[in-house]
């Protein structure tokens, strides 16, 4: 059988098809038909509004995400650094993403994770931190968004903010709903 | 075949197209990563306008460096090799360079999309919908060149590069499509899924088998020895077919998607040290014997250190796949540096070995200087360690620092800021590595009053192939 690839390109086609078929299809299509969980929403998760959704194509357009992930990892690490107040961040689950389109969850931090950063900071502090994040952070190593600030008169900025305040709610974590605005 | 072939600049429009685009863009592209880089160190360095933001410009340094120099550099030096190892010409020669139109046109469109903000979101397939249509239809368009080439072949016998060629077409075919258009037809995990399932195989079943089918051409010719191993070329083919297209949950770790896809991908991640070991022990198995022609030639140079990288690479990648050890490196810089290990040090080594092979040889002339070519190797290496090492340092301290919550996040940031600057500063040898590069091959294209020149073919214009 492998002997027949040395000399016909056909029988190599397919051999080289249907080995990639396989692993192929059993990570792609096998997860989607088997992980129902991926594609039901959490109880708490909402549809973004029209200004919410707004500020994600501006999260997205300025690569935000190339920076920032948006997962909780099941690493204590990651549950105690991204908590707040004294809770503990929960873990991200996939019932959280599924309006997410496209799904922003990340590959790098050069900043910290902003999975549950929705209610962390209010609207001022977001303002001053989109226009000069050393404002507010010595030594961040974030772009400056000055024109995010003034853009459409400020409802870019009003957007943007929307947007991240939505961050981390699809799951119900804050005792009190003790969030900023 | 070549003792009948007239040879000329312009002798093989389409592979030497591809090639020249292709070098050009790396500089470019490079550039554009340095600069990016500097950002690290100077936030607000070309922070005035919102095209010249991280945001907007690292994607062109990753895209741009990986299909504008390196898919079209592999496609470039397939169509010189191709032909040769099936003893006919290339197929269609206007197919080719209609691919070359269609594919510059696109890399410069991307260059206005992605400064401008337009995107799909998802790494490594932010091209918007209609420039994913025109590299579909340009693959298909090399694709199509490539099997008729092979379909209409003088020389029955398939060298172990040919299948690697024709795996990576098929396999590419069918990753591009998931990675750009399956994933939008989902949303959440489900297409997270998809688009790490693209990424990984970006890398490990487009820019792996091409990368190899240039170094399995070019190690025996270049060392003018026969291949070590037909059979574990064979064991390494199939196994490499069978086992990387598995791994791409093992950019997922501890994330929110399923204990039993993480924990495949990671036993897979592992096994594939089984092709890439095949490979390896071919590669140094055609070269023993032979390592003072290394020292001398610089094609041998770049293609044996672009074999070491791809052990290295296969090696760090499935170690820091394993939950322990991706509960620190993960999303910290140490990935970064794995990265451009497989791209810069062991792909694009193959893809430069290609180029300086196949230039002079289908111009009929002498490489413009050797010398040069070897000080490129050199500042190439020498920057390349510099790069991965200072991340793979700097990004396990960023993990380490990450894991001790008593640290402030803003600290660990700082801390990277040697590592960064010594990754700008390999970036300024790398572009001058690269840079060099450039200048030697069109030292090589346009020299005139050599006696090796030749005319260009009367049916082939220099214009039609630029």
């Amino acid at each position: 059988m492998l002997k027949k690839m040395d000399t016909s390109a056909s029988a190599l086609f397919l051999g080289a098809l249907v080995f990639f078929l396989v692993g192929g299809l059993l990570t792609t299509v096998l997860p989607w038909l088997s992980e129902k969980s991926w594609a039901q929403p959490t109880a708490h998760l909402k549809d973004y509004t029209e200004s919410e959704q707004r500020g994600r194509d501006i999260y997205v357009r300025e690569g935000c995400w190339y920076c920032h992930t948006q997962q909780i990892r099941t690493l204590e690490a990651d549950t105690v650094r991204y908590g707040w107040r004294g809770v503990d961040a929960p873990i991200s689950v996939p019932g959280e993403y599924t309006r997410d389109k496209p799904h922003l969850l990340g590959t790098r931090r050069i900043g910290p994770d902003l999975a549950r950063v929705g209610g962390k900071y209010d609207k001022s502090w977001h303002k001053t931190h989109f226009n000069n994040p050393r404002d507010l952070v010595p030594g961040s190593v974030m772009p400056p968004f000055p024109w995010i600030v003034t853009d459409n008169g400020g409802q870019d900025l009003d957007d943007l903010v929307a947007y991240m305040q939505t961050l981390g709610r699809g799951q119900d974590w804050r005792p009190d709903d003790d969030y900023e605005h | 075949m070549s003792d009948t072939t007239k040879k000329g600049v312009w002798s093989e429009p389409s592979a030497m197209g591809f090639i020249v685009s292709s070098v050009v863009f790396f500089v470019i592209t490079v550039l554009v990563g340095v600069l990016v880089s500097l950002k690290f160190i100077w936030p607000e360095f070309m922070g005035t306008a919102p095209w010249l933001t991280f945001g907007r410009m690292r994607p062109l340094h990753v895209n741009g460096v990986l299909f504008g120099w390196l898919l079209a550099a592999d496609i470039g030096v397939l169509f010189y090799m191709v032909p040769r190892l099936c003893g006919n010409k290339l197929w269609s020669e206007k197919l080719g360079l209609a691919t070359l139109l269609l594919f510059d046109l696109i890399i410069l469109a991307a260059v206005f999309t992605t400064l401008g903000g337009y995107t799909q979101g998802l790494e490594y397939a932010e091209l918007p919908f209609v420039l994913d249509v025109g590299v579909t239809l340009a693959w298909v368009m090399f694709g199509v060149n490539i099997f008729a080439t092979i379909a209409t072949r003088k020389h029955e016998k398939l060298y172990v590069s040919l299948w690697y060629t024709m795996g990576a077409v098929i396999w590419t075919a069918f990753v591009w499509i998931t990675g750009n258009f399956a994933t939008e037809l989902f949303t959440g995990i489900n297409q997270a899924n998809l688009n790490w399932f693209f990424v990984h195989n970006a890398v490990g079943l487009i820019f792996t088998p091409l990368g190899v089918a240039i170094a399995y051409y070019f190690i025996p010719k270049s060392a003018q020895a026969p291949l070590y191993s037909h059979k574990l070329s064979m064991i390494g083919f199939w196994s490499i077919a069978f086992i990387y297209v598995w791994t791409g949950a093992h950019h997922m770790i501890h994330g929110p998607i399923s204990q039993w896809l993480q924990t495949v991908a990671i036993l897979f991640s592992v096994m594939l040290i089984i092709p890439v070991w095949t490979v390896i022990v071919n590669f140094f198995g055609t070269v023993a014997g032979r390592w003072d022609v290394v020292k001398q030639e610089p094609i041998l140079k770049f293609l044996m250190t672009g074999t070491t990288f791809y052990l290295l690479t296969c090696f760090q990648g499935p170690m820091h796949s394993l939950r322990t050890v991706s509960a620190i490196v993960s999303k910290t810089d140490w990935v970064v540096g794995h990265a451009h290990m497989a791209v810069l040090g062991a792909f694009s080594s193959f893809a430069m070995a290609g180029v300086l092979f196949a230039v002079p040889e289908m111009a009929g002339r002498k490489l413009h200087s050797k010398k040069l070519a070897n000080q490129a190797f050199w500042l190439f290496l020498t920057g390349g360690l510099i790069y991965y090492v200072s991340l793979w340092v700097g990004g396990f301290i960023q993990g380490l620092q990450w894991n001790d919550t008593a640290i402030p996040f803003i600290d660990t940031v700082k801390s990277m800021r040697p590592y960064w600057i010594a990754r700008s500063f390999s970036g300024l040898l790398i572009l001058t590595a690269v840079g060099l590069f450039l200048y030697n091959i069109v030292r090589t294209l346009g020299r005139q009053g050599d006696g090796a020149a030749e005319a260009p073919s009367a049916d082939v214009t220099p214009a039609a192939a630029s």
